[in-house]
């Protein structure tokens, strides 16, 4: 398929969602609200416990804007791809969309691309509210190991929604398991806490969970301006999860397809 | 011009109840929507499927847009097996869905078939100018720019058609395509019908309707229970003839399909 073409259907689907959600308009309303009022938990949060608490050697509340920030982002990402199936069978557009002339692997792609575009324009907004409204300062920031990091978390993301996604064909409750792994990974991340405040056993199985590594070289390139030599180990390993869940997740959701396909069950919800 | 070829042809939904269903009286159990169907429909032509519900016509026709795959047997659209070539298979197939909710319900008319326009490869600079002559077409031009949400019945499935022509498929699929359309509207669309096959396309229909079959197709077969009870050209064949046919060939007079345009 050629890139005009691609970039042609991913336009169609962006407009689609774009339409969509300014119809929507309360919407917008609702999550600006929402994202004001969780910022103000947090730096209150912050200031009553005082300066002398610093993760990590940064500010807690730098450590909770970049740390929550990039949690919503991943989980978010990561439910794109689960919506974008869940929402077709739900909206009962899932049979058509499947059998249109571009692959269902393609369509699932960049419905998912789109989303994650708003939720890259919310996370900017996130952190740019915390940081000109909350006062949050990232000084010495390493603005391209950071986004070295976050290209290498959008790929593991994309990796784990095609498994969502492939849950929700197959069992329709990708969603559910979407929010273990989410509900899982808020506590055992260090998304609010550092997780050397963990016991030794769940730091290991910390550690194996992709989102701890992309918080880790996010918050050492943006809060403690590290260069690549101090952000190589992470990034390796972050690069190791892309190369092994990329292709797994793609595997994955064809074969749930072809099953769905042969059980009759696409359509269901 | 695209033959159609099953052979064999079976296709069982295994039922297994849900988790919160255990408690309650949904049973594990198989239904065997078609068995062993074996037709071939030749390039050009216009088959009407008859069928009392749950005979198994829109599985048959969702096995040949690669909605369905067959648990036995071959469907070959174009020489091409839908099991191999389902990508292939896809860019020539339209499929005129009976379901009313297969659109975005916050898109116009237009906004929807643009949106679908654009996933089935229609070149961009054709898109306006085809999706135009489609909503004319299929009589939707004055509500071309109203949401979809506020459509009546009728009015999705003439966006359903429109749809499934966007591409110009040489195989056109149509589900039960005047069930909610008026007398007026039913004899346009038959027009339509009649137009793509005159351009060559395969055409199949599934209906309840005999004046419907008998008015679009070349040929017919009956499904009942799954099974292919009969299979017969047209040469313009009455209603009353094909009335007949059926009774015989179904055997079944509690099975009788009404006729939208009635029994003389």
């Amino acid at each position: 398929m050629s890139i005009a073409r691609t970039a042609d259907k991913f336009l169609a689907i962006l407009l689609r969602d774009l339409r969509t959600a300014v119809r929507y308009r309360t919407g917008f309303a609702i999550t600006a609200a929402g994202t004001l009022i969780e910022l103000a938990a947090f730096y209150y949060l912050s200031r009553a416990i005082g300066p002398g608490f610093r993760p990590e050697g940064v500010g807690y509340f730098p450590f909770l804007l970049v740390g929550t920030g990039l949690y919503t982002f991943m989980v978010m990402a990561m439910r794109s791809f689960v919506n974008c199936v869940q929402e077709a069978q739900q909206g009962g557009t899932m049979e058509v969309l499947m059998t249109s002339s571009t692959s269902a692997r393609v369509v699932v792609m960049l419905s998912a691309a789109s989303a994650l575009l708003g939720n890259s324009v919310q996370l900017i907004l996130y952190v740019g509210t915390g940081v000109v409204l909350f006062g949050a300062s990232m000084p010495d920031a390493n603005w391209l190991g950071g986004l070295v990091a976050f290209g290498l978390s959008l790929l593991i993301a994309t990796a784990l929604g095609m498994i969502g996604a492939a849950l929700q064909v197959a069992i329709q409750k990708g969603s559910a398991v979407l929010w273990l792994f989410g509900s899982g990974a808020w506590f055992l991340t260090g998304t609010l806490f550092p997780i050397n405040a963990l016991p030794k056993p769940l730091q290991f199985v910390s550690a194996c969970i992709p989102l701890t590594h992309s918080l880790t070289a996010m918050r050492t390139a943006l809060l403690q301006g590290a260069g690549f030599g101090s952000l190589a180990t992470e990034i390796r390993v972050l690069a190791l999860f892309a190369v092994v869940l990329l292709p797994a997740g793609l595997a994955v959701f064809s074969f749930c397809l072809r099953r769905a396909r042969l059980q009759g069950t696409l359509a269901f919800y | 011009m695209d033959s159609i070829q099953l052979e064999s042809v079976s296709k069982i939904f295994r039922h297994r109840p849900a988790l919160s269903n255990w408690l309650g009286h949904e049973k594990r159990g198989e239904t065997r929507a078609l068995d062993e169907i074996s037709l071939r429909i030749h390039g050009g032509s216009v088959l009407a499927l008859l069928g009392p519900n749950g005979s198994g016509k829109t599985t048959l026709l969702k096995l040949i847009a690669t909605m369905l795959l067959p648990d036995a047997g071959r469907v070959l659209v174009g020489g091409e097996d839908t099991h191999s070539a389902g990508p292939a298979i896809r860019q020539r197939v339209g499929f005129a869905v009976a379901a009313e909710r297969s659109f975005f319900p916050r898109l116009s008319a237009r906004e929807n078939l643009d949106f679908f326009a654009a996933l089935d490869n229609v070149p961009r600079r054709q898109r306006s100018e085809r999706i135009q002559a489609l909503l004319d077409q299929t009589g939707l031009r004055e509500h071309a720019d109203t949401l979809v949400m506020k459509f009546s019945s009728g009015m999705y499935q003439r966006l359903g058609v429109a749809r499934a022509l966007l591409k110009q498929p040489t195989v056109i699929l149509l589900d039960e395509p005047t069930r909610s359309l008026d007398p007026t509207s039913t004899e346009e669309f038959w027009n339509l019908v009649q137009g793509f096959r005159d351009r060559g396309a395969t055409i199949l229909v599934a209906t309840h309707n005999f004046e419907e079959a008998s008015a679009l197709g070349d040929s017919i077969a009956v499904l009942q229970a799954g099974h292919l009870a009969d299979y017969r050209d047209l040469n313009r064949a009455s209603t009353r003839e094909l009335r007949s046919w059926y009774l015989e060939a179904t055997g079944e007079l509690a099975a009788l399909p009404i006729a939208a345009g009635g029994w003389q």
